[in-house]
């Protein structure tokens, strides 16, 4: 009688155990980097060649901001501009009135649980449109895709177009990239660079069709 | 120690005998039950296409039965309700959704299933302590499938009509104990699919389970 108790008890105790419908999400969920990409649809890249990046990365921690170059900085900026390169596209001085313009972005934490992009055009010294010698601000040309929490550190691409500045001075953001992780788990900065070519393989689109 | 388990031997087929005789009765020793209920600890192992959704066996679910005899045959009616959960986790994929959106992440696969199921069985020696049986179950399942990303959770819930041949065995824990256990293996046939915009895309789950779980039998 105490063996088939305890056998009941047993099978309770295993019932109970499956009855959360969701599993105990792996860590692994949050440790990984993620690779997230948007472009406008309605963008043509192959209609445009040169493009301009900012010459050091946007790095923004909590309340702070500053602008950084470090090595790991160099290899970023370095692999965008290899994978623009290769999609046929051609580097030129912010001065040269390029098509398309890149700003990057670093962002450690914040303060804020709710994210929607755009937030940090917002911080001091962020490039402003103003800073391409184009336009005003910013506007997404489609509903951006937003995360909820921004603790996991997470390195931001745009790609603005001047080619289609509105008339009230407002600079389209016609490629948006979020690459997420970074603080979580550990990664080098070659899985950080192989992120941004991932960026890149997922986007098709952008690829110029001028000589 | 010996003299008490021939004590016991002995006191337990004169119990027999007597109860036997008190039923007058199909069986020398034993019963059969009018019905049972069972309560039972379930493992899935998914097969064909729901195998590519999820590989793993998973031993996370339960399953409640209650079985009645139909008066003077092998015969039992019933129905099974059952939980059960099978889930994985994936290495990076790419997923593409709408209006340029693409994402590269690894994620995490999880199946939900609450089977309701009519069940008819055929009892091969109702009487003995233990009895085979062979059943077939018909119902539906309601299922959630969810691909979880990042913080994202994307998931579809279905509705379908399954089969479910099934052998097992009543195993009763004396000849004439009211309690027993089950064993069964079986084999689901359903009609619910999994589909998701990165082509991930199945029909006709299908999956083995095995069930080990304790009967309380009526008489």
């Amino acid at each position: 009688m105490k063996l088939l108790k305890l056998s009941f008890i047993a099978l309770g105790i295993l019932a109970m155990a499956s009855c959360s419908k969701y599993p105990t999400a792996s860590s692994r969920l949050l440790e990984d980097l993620a690779v997230l990409t948007q472009y406008d649809v309605n963008t043509n890249f192959g209609l445009y060649k040169t493009y301009s990046i900012v010459d050091s990365i946007y790095y923004i921690t909590g309340k702070d901001s500053s602008m950084v170059l470090t090595p790991d900085a160099k290899a970023v900026l370095n692999q965008i501009i290899g994978n623009m390169n290769a999609r046929g596209f051609k580097k030129v001085a912010k001065s040269a009135k390029p098509d398309l313009g890149i700003n990057v972005a670093a962002i450690k934490t914040t303060t804020v649980t709710v994210y929607y992009p755009g937030w940090y055009w917002g911080y001091p010294g962020y490039y402003p449109a103003g800073w391409w010698g184009y336009g005003s601000s910013y506007y997404y040309p489609y509903y951006p895709t937003y995360y909820s929490s921004y603790s996991a550190g997470t390195l931001v691409i745009e790609m603005v177009n001047f080619k289609e500045v509105t008339d009230n001075g407002q600079v389209p953001v016609v490629w948006d990239v979020f690459i997420r992780g970074l603080l979580t788990g550990t990664h080098t900065t070659s899985d950080v660079t192989g992120s941004i070519d991932q960026a890149f393989t997922q986007t098709p689109a952008i690829k110029t069709n001028l000589p | 120690m010996k003299k008490i388990f021939l004590f016991l031997m002995v006191g337990l087929l004169l119990a027999g005998t007597v109860n036997a005789q008190d039923e007058g009765t199909k069986s020398t020793f034993g019963y059969k039950p009018s019905s049972y209920y069972s309560f039972g600890w379930n493992t899935l192992w998914s097969i064909g296409d729901f195998n590519k959704w999820i590989g793993n066996g998973s031993p996370a679910g339960f399953n409640l039965g209650g079985r009645y005899f139909i008066s003077g045959s092998n015969f039992a009616a019933g129905f099974n309700i059952q939980w059960q959960r099978v889930w994985q986790d994936y290495p990076a994929q790419t997923f593409y959704g709408d209006n340029g959106l693409a994402l590269t992440a690894m994620n995490y696969r999880f199946t939900w299933m609450v089977p309701f199921q009519a069940a008819i069985d055929y009892y091969f020696m109702p009487s003995k302590m233990i009895s085979p049986y062979i059943s077939l179950g018909i119902g539906g399942d309601y299922m959630e499938h969810h691909l979880l990303i990042q913080e994202y959770d994307i998931y579809k819930t279905y509705w379908d009509f399954s089969l479910t041949p099934e052998i097992g065995a009543i195993i009763k824990f004396g000849a004439f104990s009211n309690w027993g256990a089950n064993v069964a293996f079986n084999y689901k046939w359903t009609t619910n699919k999994i589909d998701f915009s990165n082509g991930t895309s199945f029909k006709n789950l299908q999956m083995l389970q095995l069930r080990v779980g304790l009967c309380y039998f009526l008489r």
